[in-house]
């Protein structure tokens, strides 16, 4: 871990130095200065943490499945937006519960968030790996019930579930 | 570019109006919580998304395209954190048999 210090301090530096010019929007010495010292202190505060959560995390593949959910967020927005107006209110509120076969912690908290993010379903309780998801009707709660989000998730971070 | 964004508000602005008809209409805290969550998703983003476009490319655009990353992150857990309350307050959610 003690070798890898300096280039983890860097990055962290530079994460943040980043975030100061997008948020601060002042480009004259005295600030950049300022903003720099800041980022270092916090950046050298914050480096050497062996167990961060985000150091296994699969960043580029988590890229590649956020089109996915974009989609079936639209998708599923929709549906409700339909459920909604519809005069006669047609709407079959249901508990799931749901065991997943999903070991990474970090899988888990993406599975989480995913079904609370996509509209018409929301997780209401996680206990360790088992997920007690309140769904508004039949067809909002198929992504979840039919494995469809988790075999994705597997895939994100290359777990071996035989869904 | 303008039309787009003008487009894009408007989009946000009818789901924005739906969700706040169904938080009137759904009948307790769990489904309302749904028409909710149609608010921090289509709602916002097109909202947001259009007012970036409309600011043109440069500081502002990507200041709100933080605040747009911030409100998909944090959103989720907010909405989680108050069902779970009320699940562990007691609440019970209305099912199907009870209607």
């Amino acid at each position: 871990m003690k070798s890898s210090f300096p280039k983890q301090f860097i990055a962290n530096t530079l994460a943040l130095f980043c975030g100061w010019l997008v948020l601060s929007g002042k480009y004259d010495n005295f600030h950049l200065v300022l903003g720099f010292t800041a980022s270092c202190g916090v950046a050298w505060l914050n480096t050497g943490f062996p167990h961060s959560p985000f150091q296994q995390f699969p960043w580029g593949r988590m890229v590649l499945y956020s089109p996915w959910l974009f989609l079936r967020i639209v998708e599923s927005s929709l549906h409700l937006t339909k459920l909604i107006l519809n005069p006669s209110l047609p709407i079959k509120p249901r508990l799931i519960t749901y065991r997943s076969q999903l070991k990474h912690r970090g899988a888990i908290v993406v599975l989480g968030n995913s079904v609370t993010l996509t509209p018409g379903t929301i997780t209401v309780e996680i206990n360790g790996n088992t997920f007690l998801v309140h769904a508004i009707d039949e067809a909002a709660g198929n992504d979840l019930t039919t494995g469809r989000m988790e075999r994705k998730l597997a895939w994100v971070f290359q777990e071996d579930t035989n869904l | 570019m303008v039309v787009i964004a003008i487009g894009l508000i408007l989009v946000g602005i009818f789901f924005l109006v739906v969700a706040a008809i169904g938080t009137l209409r759904l009948p307790d805290v769990f489904s309302r919580s749904h028409a909710v969550s149609l608010t921090d998703s289509l709602g916002a983003i097109c909202v947001l998304a259009g007012l970036a476009l409309y600011q043109g490319f440069g500081i502002n655009m990507l200041k709100i395209l933080v605040v747009l990353v911030l409100l998909i992150l944090l959103n989720p857990v907010i909405a989680h954190a108050t069902i779970r309350a009320a699940y562990r307050s007691g609440l019970k959610p209305q099912t199907e048999e009870d209607q």
